[in-house]
């Protein structure tokens, strides 16, 4: 065990913890974005960023394993502007604001980060609906990798690939042949994980359009 | 989105008016879900944190609601009048079906009359019906669908280790150093344990996969086998005779914990690997591998599912892997568990329920008169101490003349049954035939009352899943139109019969399940929570994870070794019938189809399909996609083919969900020896192509 201090909280977690499992067991809150507790860290959206004394950056809480004695920051400074600037970056390129119960709205209000310092181009719609229950909205795509990792780590179907660099980055199914055409196996883990609703329930798309 | 305003978030509920948490109604995994319902519809149904399921679910579950609100649903009464059904009041139904009762039972006294609950149905609604059976109706003659799939697990259970019920845990996957699945294909029929095993077989798990059909798993497994249908026997003997000459026998394990190892020893000279490769047409060099690695291995967890059970011999096959398990002392530890995958969400708890000819609640005897006497006064009725017609003992009885009316729930006989000619034969036969229902289907075709009931999703209760887990379930919406739920009707039926229940809801049908039943005292609805309790319940409220981690529930606590040799199945090809028929079911769609042909996972899959292996299907002029005549010794149906390698030369495959295929009009008569559970799984079989164009049909030669 090793003991640990979440904004004066002691801590005590198991080896190999990591720092956004001490904050949850100190009872505070670190904002995320690509991570899901039924997937391995996987550390690429940089939203999770906490202060360590001696530390001479903010680290990423969800891939940062604890060592015995560390002081943890969750909302110094620099750390939390960090992550206000990656939420604003994240947010420049959507066509609209993400639906308001949708994981990353929220985590922005949390935030209170309101909106983007940054123009620029912003994706164009386009809205794959030919499966019977899954949504695909190219749109909304923020290239966190949850539903690709959904897919290979929780159900075992690797039917999504994240396709495409830099903008372009994007997620595909079955090599963009839509998931009727790929290995998928209609489960939904990838919408049930995904932060934007970019994959999403058909039902719950009409449902948000009727609205 | 520049400078765009993103509104507060409120909690995810305010997009609907009806949030719950329930258990999934699809498979014996047990998912938990939350349902969320805008204006008396689901929209939608996303997975919780439960102990079967981890968060995830499988698009049965998330997606496949829709049949809910479907507009065919029963919303009213019908009663049959002129051969023609017509929409009547419930008070006419009801009054009808009690008259109806009393007359039979007054001239023909009350084993004219039988009952069959349903695995679909909660645990409230299963105990409620054989309550109805047994003390209003006053026969045993209650049964449920488990017997045509998982009887000879739950006696073969009861037979070596003493209670019917999986060892373990789903968790003891992730635990195992060797899985081995024999005749189950998780990832459709089960898919969230075949995710969970897919997963462990990943990180690192070595699979053993034994069946007849290449499943999936059998890609990310070490060692697949392939026996004839109806060789299971063999392959399980075989094991533990390997096992046993290598010396893998945790030989403290059986002095300790066993008896009866010595006869089995003796049978087990005659399986040597070159002997079961002639039986089972498996390679003897796979099966000592697959020996040796679940014998060397620290842990190691059997599953097993319908490719097991529904044969002629199913309940000694599961006693032989009970021995092997046995033999090399992987039960009762983390990581080594015996796992029957159930096939409906409450196979396990319909007959824990009682909801079985011969037993009451937690399978204890009907000829057993302390416990009968417990019941008499509990339910202030006197109880028949004669055991009751098992469900193809029912329909033998009705075609002979003896049973006269039938009240069934939740189960579509005509289609899922085998024999289907010899089912619609009984069915003709009966005075009465009433139906609770959530659809018209082939079964209601014969019944003079159909009532309206309620979908999973409109129910209150409990299920129990395949590790013996009671789990919550709450209503996601209210039963459409006039429906009520199965509990309601059955205490109202109940109650006209002058047995009156005095539970208001079914969480008092709990109670007294709890307070009449020793395993499940524990239970209660404040204590199920979201993980649920395995059962045994202890009063304090500890459940059991694990079973038999120092002592097997029989007398003198030593679990049983059954020296039972292999015997050849029920049906075997020759001349006229040359290929062997498996029958199964698909990931797309549910047992009989009921609730997934009204969704979506029609557009997913809309057929039932032959699979026919390249080398038979060249030999018989078929091609993908034909459709082909199948005909077995009792009947014959048109299906599509599709030509593929997951399945052996010799052996075909196909699935019963589509009513229009009627594939349960090809099983015969042939059961289980201890349980009568149907050998669906061993049909030989003659397979041809219907052309449209006559040129393709070959000529079968005559000799000139």
């Amino acid at each position: 065990m090793s003991r640990v201090t979440v904004d004066g909280t002691a801590v005590e977690v198991a080896p190999g913890a990591t720092i956004l499992e001490a904050a949850e067991a100190a009872g505070h809150w670190v904002p995320t974005v690509c991570f899901d507790q039924r997937q391995a860290p996987f550390g690429a959206c940089r939203v999770c960023m906490v202060a360590v004394a001696g530390s001479p950056k903010p680290l990423p809480a969800c891939t940062t394993p604890c060592r015995d004695g560390m002081e943890i920051e969750t909302e110094e400074a620099t750390a939390r502007r960090v992550s206000r600037a990656v939420v604003e970056l994240v947010l420049s390129e959507l066509p609209e604001p993400p639906a308001p119960h949708t994981e990353l709205a929220r985590v922005a209000a949390r935030l209170g980060v309101t909106g983007s310092r940054w123009t620029g181009a912003v994706h164009a719609r386009e809205d794959d609906l030919r499966h019977p229950y899954l949504a695909l909205r190219h749109e909304l795509c923020i290239s966190c990798g949850r539903c690709v990792r959904a897919c290979d780590e929780v159900q075992g179907a690797f039917a999504l690939t994240a396709t495409g660099r830099g903008f372009d980055a994007n997620i595909a199914a079955g090599l963009d042949a839509g998931f009727e055409d790929s290995t998928c196996v209609s489960c939904g883990a990838c919408a049930d994980t995904c932060p934007t609703d970019a994959i999403s329930e058909i039902s719950l798309v009409a449902q948000l359009e009727r609205s | 989105m520049a400078n765009a305003t993103i509104p507060e978030a409120p909690a995810a509920e305010e997009r609907f008016d009806r949030v719950a948490a329930t258990t999934c109604g699809y498979c014996g995994v047990g998912c938990r879900l939350e349902t969320r319902a805008i204006d008396g519809r689901i929209v939608s149904i996303g997975p919780l944190d439960g102990p079967a399921n981890h968060g995830h679910t499988c698009l049965k579950g998330r997606f496949a609601h829709g049949f809910s609100r479907s507009p065919d649903r029963l919303r009213t009464p019908l009663i049959r009048e002129d051969g023609e059904l017509r929409p009547a009041s419930w008070e006419e139904a009801l009054g009808r079906i009690v008259a109806e009762l009393e007359r039979v039972k007054a001239a023909h006294g009350p084993d004219a009359i039988a009952g069959l609950a349903s695995s679909r149905a909660t645990n409230e609604d299963c105990y409620a019906m054989q309550r109805l059976i047994r003390a209003a109706v006053g026969t045993n003659n209650i049964d449920n669908c488990s017997r045509v799939c998982h009887s000879p697990t739950s006696f073969a259970l009861r037979r070596s280790f003493g209670l019917s019920g999986a060892t373990g845990s789903f968790d003891d996957i992730d635990h195992a150093e060797v899985g081995v699945l024999m005749g189950v294909n998780p990832t459709q029929g089960h898919p969230v344990v075949g995710a969970r095993i897919k997963q462990a077989a990943l990180r690192g798990c070595k699979l053993i996969t034994i069946d007849p059909r290449r499943i999936e798993l059998a890609d990310y497994g070490e060692i697949h086998l392939a026996p004839r249908p109806g060789t299971n026997a063999a392959v399980a003997l075989g094991l533990c005779h390997v096992v046993r000459r290598e010396g893998l026998v945790d030989e403290a394990f059986v002095a300790e914990r066993t008896e009866g190892y010595e006869a089995v020893e003796e049978l087990l000279e005659g399986y040597d690997p070159a002997a079961v490769e002639e039986i089972a047409g498996i390679p003897a060099a796979d099966l000592e591998a697959a020996a040796r690695l679940y014998g060397e291995a620290a842990s190691g967890s059997l599953l097993w599912g319908l490719g097991v059970t529904e044969h002629m011999y199913g309940s000694e096959v599961v006693q032989l892997l009970c021995n092997l398990a046995m033999m090399t002392g992987k039960v009762g530890k983390p990581g080594s568990a015996l796992l029957p995958l159930r096939g409906q969400n409450n196979v396990q708890g319909s007959s824990d329920m009682g909801a079985l000819p011969d037993t009451y609640t937690a399978y204890r005897s009907v000829e057993d008169e302390e416990v009968a006497a417990t019941f008499e006064a509990a339910w202030g009725a006197p109880l028949s101490r004669r055991k009751g017609k098992t469900i193809p003992q029912m329909f033998d009885a009705a075609v002979a003349g003896d049973l006269k009316a039938m009240y069934i729930f939740g189960e579509d006989v005509a289609q899922t049954d085998p024999d289907t000619a010899h089912v619609i034969a009984a069915m003709e036969s009966l005075e009465f035939l009433v139906c609770q229902e959530i659809f018209l289907n082939e079964t209601t075709k014969y019944a003079d009352v159909v009532l309206p009931a309620s979908a999973f999703l409109e129910k209150e209760g409990t299920f129990i899943n395949a590790e013996r887990r009671f789990q919550a379930v709450e209503p996601a919406i209210d039963p459409p139109g006039e429906a009520r739920t199965d509990f309601e009707i059955i205490g109202e039926v109940s109650r006209r019969l002058g047995h009156e229940t005095g539970w208001e809801t079914p969480w008092d049908a709990l109670d007294e399940i709890a307070r009449l039943t020793p395993h499940y005292a524990g239970v209660s609805r404040e204590r199920l929570g979201s993980q649920g309790l395995q059962w045994p319940v202890r009063p304090d409220g500890t459940d059991s994870p694990t079973l038999y981690d120092t002592t097997f529930d029989r007398p003198g606590g030593r679990g049983h070794f059954a020296p039972l040799p292999y015997k050849a199945p029920g049906d075997a090809p020759d001349d006229e019938f040359p290929l062997v028929l498996v029958t199964g079911r698909i990931l797309q769609h549910y047992n009989a189809g009921t609730m997934t042909r009204r969704t979506a996972n029609a557009e997913l899959v809309d057929r039932d399909v032959l699979e026919v292996h390249p080398v038979d299907a060249a030999r018989l002029w078929i091609g993908d996609g034909d459709r082909v005549s199948v005909r077995s010794r009792v009947g014959r149906i048109e299906v599509e083919a599709k030509v593929t390698d997951r399945i052996e030369p010799g052996h075909v495959f196909t699935t019963f969900h589509f009513p229009e295929t009627r594939t349960n009009l090809l099983v015969g008569q042939s059961a289980d020896v201890n349980t009568s559970c149907p050998e669906y799984k061993v049909i030989a079989v003659d397979v041809r192509p219907i052309s449209e164009q006559p040129s393709f049909v070959p000529v079968l030669a005559d000799g000139d």
